[in-house]
C-alpha cells in the first residue's frame, strides 16, 4: 500500500515535471507542416506533405506553476514533511494548478489541390490527453492540519477542487486557400472519438467547525459537488476483475474507443495569415472549437446538500421519552440524508479546451534566392507573396490564450527565426505565462531532400536541472516533403 | 561544404543541448519520512434540562439516564489512526439544586473503561471546565479506541422543591474533542 501511494506520488510529479499546450515554437515555423495543424491559414507552400506514421508529431508537455519535483525531493537534508509544509502547503494557491498534455499523430497527409493549386488539403488523425488539477488548497490543508487548533472557526472552500482530464482520438481534415498574395485563411474539421474524459469543475460549498451555539463545537457543510466521468467505469472494471485476459480486454477497450466506438464530438479550427507589407504578416487562429457528448461509461457522483452538527444533543424535557440509544447511528444517518452522496449515468457534454493564437512577424534580411533555386516551391512562395522563406531572419511576438476551468490562461512570446539556406532554420522563443518567466525554447528544422525532421524544445534553462523546472515540454517529428512534380 | 559542415554543428550542439540535460540528486524515499497528523475536532454530547425536569424525578432522585452507542471512537479508521487526544467538558448551573452527573464509556461488552464524574454546585458563577488528555502522559488511549457506548446519568443530590431565582435556571453539560491522528 505504501509502495503504491509512493509511486502514485512520484508518478505523480514526475509526470508534471515534463510541460501546457501552448506550442509557440511550432506556431507559425511554417517549414514545418504540424505548423498548419495550430494555424489552418497558415502559408503553404509544400505540394505533398506524408508524415512518418505515429513519428510525425509526438509532443509531450507538462508544467507546475507550484512546486517542483526538485523542491521536494532534493536530497538536501531537510525534513520532507518540512518541505511539504512550507513549499506545499504555505506557498501554493487554489490558482496553482499542475498539468499535463502529450499529444501523438497517428497519421498526417497534406497535398494540394491538383484543380485548384491554391488550395493545400491536409487530413489525419492524432491522439492527445489532457490533464489540469488545480492545487485544492484548502482540502489539503484540511487533510494536514485538521479542523481542530487554530483551524476552529475556519471555513474551507471546497470549491478548491477542481480538475478536468482526457484522452481523445482525433480525425481531422483541413482546407487552407490562399485568397491573395496577402492573405491565406484555413479551417478545419475534427470529429473526437473519445476514450475516457472526467471533471469536477463547478464545486461549490465549504465546511468550518465553530464554537457551537449549544455544545462546545459546531460542525457545519454545505456542498454542492459532482464529479462526472465518461469511459472510465469500463477500464476501471476490467482492471478490477484482473483475469487473465485483462491485457487483451483493455486493448480492445481502448481500440473500440479510438476507432469511433465510444463518445463522440465535434469542432473545428480556424486561422489567416495577412500580410500587412511585404514584411510584416500578422496571423491567428482558433482550435478546437468544439464539444464532445459523453452518453457512454457515464458514472457521476455527487455531494449535495448542507448538515450541521453539534454532537448528540439530549434537551429535557423535550427528550425524556426518546429512550433510543443508537443516537449515534442517528446522527449519521441524519448527516447522510441533509448531504447525500449519490451516484447517476446522466450523459454530459463536455466543451474541448479552446485554444487561440495570434502573432505578428516581421523579416529581413533578404536571401540571395539561391534557396529558392530548387524547391520549385508552392504557390505561395513567390516573391512578393510575402512568403518569408526569401527572407533570412524573422522577428515577432505571439500571443497564446486557453480556456482553462478557471479562466483564460495566457502566455506572451517573442521569438527569433533563422533560415539557413533550404536545409535548416531555427527558431527561438522567449515566453511568459504562469508556469516560468525564464522561457527559452529553441527549434530547429531539418530539410534533407525531402525528408523533414524537426525537434522543439521548451524551456532550456530549466535543462540543468530537470527536476526544478516548472514546464518542460518537447516536440518532433519526421515527414516527407515535395515541392514539386518530381 | 563549409556551409553544410556549419549547419550540421549547429544542429549537433542543438541536440546536446537538448540531450544534455541533467538533474540535481532526487531522494524520492523522503516520500516514507512525510508525516501528516491533523488534529480533528468535534462536538461530542449536549445535554441541557430545566429545573422542573430535575425537580420531577424527586429527591435524591436519577433525573437523566442514557446509554447511547458511540462508535465514533472504535471505528476502524478512527482506531488504527489515534495518536492522542483531548476531551473537553463544560457544565453550567443555574439551577438551585445541587447535581451529579457521570459519564461512562463502555466498551463493546457494556464493560466500564473510563468514568468521569462531576459534582456540580447550585447557581454556578461560571462555566466549570475540565480538560481530559487521553495518550501519552495521560489516560490511555485504549480506553477511547475500545470505546462503543456511552453511559450518561444526571442525579439530584438536593430537594425537589426548591426553585432557583434566576430566569430559566438550566444544567448544561457540554463536551468536545480535539483528536490527534496520523493519516500518514
Amino acid at each position: 500500500m505504501r509502495k503504491g501511494i509512493r509511486l502514485i506520488f512520484v508518478i505523480w510529479f514526475g509526470m508534471h515535471a515534463l510541460c501546457a499546450q501552448n506550442k509557440q515554437l511550432l506556431y507559425d515555423f511554417n517549414e514545418i507542416p504540424q505548423s498548419l495543424m495550430l494555424n489552418p491559414g497558415v502559408k503553404t507552400s509544400e505540394k505533398w506533405h506524408v508524415g512518418i506514421p505515429v513519428l510525425s508529431g509526438l509532443s509531450f508537455q507538462a508544467g507546475t506553476s507550484g512546486v517542483t519535483v526538485n523542491d521536494l525531493f532534493a536530497d538536501d537534508g531537510i525534513d520532507f514533511t518540512t518541505k511539504v509544509r512550507e513549499r506545499v502547503l504555505d506557498a501554493m494557491t487554489r490558482k496553482d494548478d499542475f498539468s499535463s498534455t502529450s499529444q501523438i499523430e497517428g497519421f498526417y497527409v497534406g497535398f494540394r489541390g491538383r484543380n485548384r493549386p491554391d488550395d493545400y488539403y491536409s487530413f489525419g488523425m492524432y491522439g492527445e490527453t489532457d490533464i489540469i488539477v488545480y492545487w485544492p488548497k484548502d482540502l489539503a490543508l484540511l487533510a494536514f492540519e485538521g479542523n481542530g487548533g487554530d483551524n476552529i472557526g475556519r471555513s474551507f472552500d471546497l470549491g478548491d477542487l477542481s480538475l478536468r482530464g482526457e484522452m481523445v482520438n482525433v480525425f481531422h481534415f483541413g482546407v487552407n486557400r490562399k485568397i491573395s498574395n496577402d492573405l491565406t485563411v484555413g479551417a478545419r474539421a475534427k470529429l473526437y472519438s473519445s476514450v475516457f474524459q472526467f471533471q469536477s469543475i463547478h464545486n461549490a460549498g465549504s465546511f468550518r467547525t465553530s464554537p457551537g451555539q449549544n455544545n462546545v463545537y459546531v460542525s457545519s457543510m454545505v456542498a454542492d459537488m459532482q464529479l462526472q466521468t465518461a469511459g472510465v467505469k469500463g477500464f476501471y472494471d476490467i482492471l478490477d476483475e484482473d483475469t487473465s485476459t485483462t491485457t487483451k480486454d483493455l486493448t480492445r477497450l481502448f481500440t473500440k474507443r479510438v476507432l469511433l466506438g465510444g463518445n463522440l464530438g465535434l469542432g473545428f479550427d480556424a486561422g489567416f495569415s495577412y500580410n500587412l507589407n511585404p514584411q510584416t504578416t500578422i496571423t491567428a487562429s482558433v482550435l478546437d472549437v468544439g464539444f464532445i457528448y459523453n452518453s457512454k461509461d457515464i458514472q457521476n457522483y455527487t455531494l449535495r446538500g448542507n448538515a450541521s452538527t453539534e454532537g448528540i444533543t439530549v434537551f429535557l424535557p423535550e427528550d425524556i421519552n426518546d429512550v433510543n440509544n443508537d443516537l449515534w447511528q442517528e446522527l449519521v444517518d441524519d448527516i447522510e440524508e441533509s448531504l447525500p452522496y449519490e451516484e447517476n449515468s446522466s450523459g454530459y457534454i463536455s466543451l474541448r479546451p479552446v485554444k487561440v493564437y495570434g502573432s505578428i512577424r516581421y523579416d529581413f534580411g533578404e536571401g540571395d534566392g539561391r534557396s529558392l533555386e530548387n524547391c520549385g516551391c508552392g504557390v505561395n512562395m513567390e516573391r512578393g507573396g510575402g512568403m518569408s522563406g526569401i527572407y533570412r531572419n524573422s522577428v515577432g511576438g505571439q500571443l497564446f490564450l486557453m480556456k482553462r476551468p478557471r479562466g483564460i490562461q495566457p502566455a506572451l512570446t517573442g521569438f527569433y527565426q533563422k533560415r539557413l539556406g533550404r536545409t535548416l532554420s531555427l527558431k527561438t522563443t522567449y515566453t511568459v505565462d504562469k508556469y516560468s518567466w525564464t522561457n527559452i525554447g529553441l527549434g530547429l528544422n531539418l530539410q534533407a531532400g525531402p525528408v523533414n525532421f524537426y525537434v522543439l524544445g521548451d524551456n532550456l534553462l530549466s535543462y540543468r536541472n530537470v527536476a526544478d523546472s516548472h514546464y518542460a515540454s518537447l516536440q518532433f517529428g519526421f515527414n516527407i516533403i515535395s515541392w514539386n512534380d518530381n | 561544404m563549409k556551409g553544410l559542415f556549419c549547419r550540421l554543428l549547429v544542429a549537433l550542439i542543438f541536440f546536446s543541448f537538448l540531450l544534455n540535460s541533467c538533474s540535481e540528486k532526487q531522494d524520492f524515499d523522503q516520500f516514507e519520512d512525510l508525516s501528516i497528523t491533523p488534529t480533528l475536532a468535534s462536538g461530542i454530547f449536549y445535554l441541557e434540562s430545566d429545573e422542573a425536569t430535575i425537580n420531577a424525578a424527586g429527591d435524591v432522585g436519577v433525573f437523566y439516564a442514557q446509554t447511547v452507542n458511540f462508535d465514533a471512537f472504535n471505528e476502524e479508521f478512527v482506531a488504527e489512526r489515534l495518536l492522542e487526544g483531548t476531551i473537553h467538558y463544560e457544565l453550567e448551573n443555574t439551577t438551585s439544586k445541587r447535581l451529579g452527573i457521570t459519564i461512562e464509556f463502555l466498551d463493546e461488552n457494556g464493560n466500564v473503561l473510563d468514568v468521569e464524574s462531576f459534582t456540580v454546585e447550585p447557581n454556578m458563577p461560571e462555566v466549570f471546565t475540565r480538560d481530559v488528555f487521553y495518550g501519552p502522559g495521560g489516560k490511555s488511549i485504549d480506553i477511547l479506541v475500545t470505546t462503543s457506548s456511552l453511559r450518561i446519568s444526571g442525579g439530584n443530590l438536593s430537594d425537589s422543591t426548591s426553585v432557583s431565582s434566576t430566569s430559566d435556571p438550566k444544567v448544561k453539560l457540554s463536551s468536545g474533542a480535539e483528536f490527534l491522528f496520523r493519516l500518514k
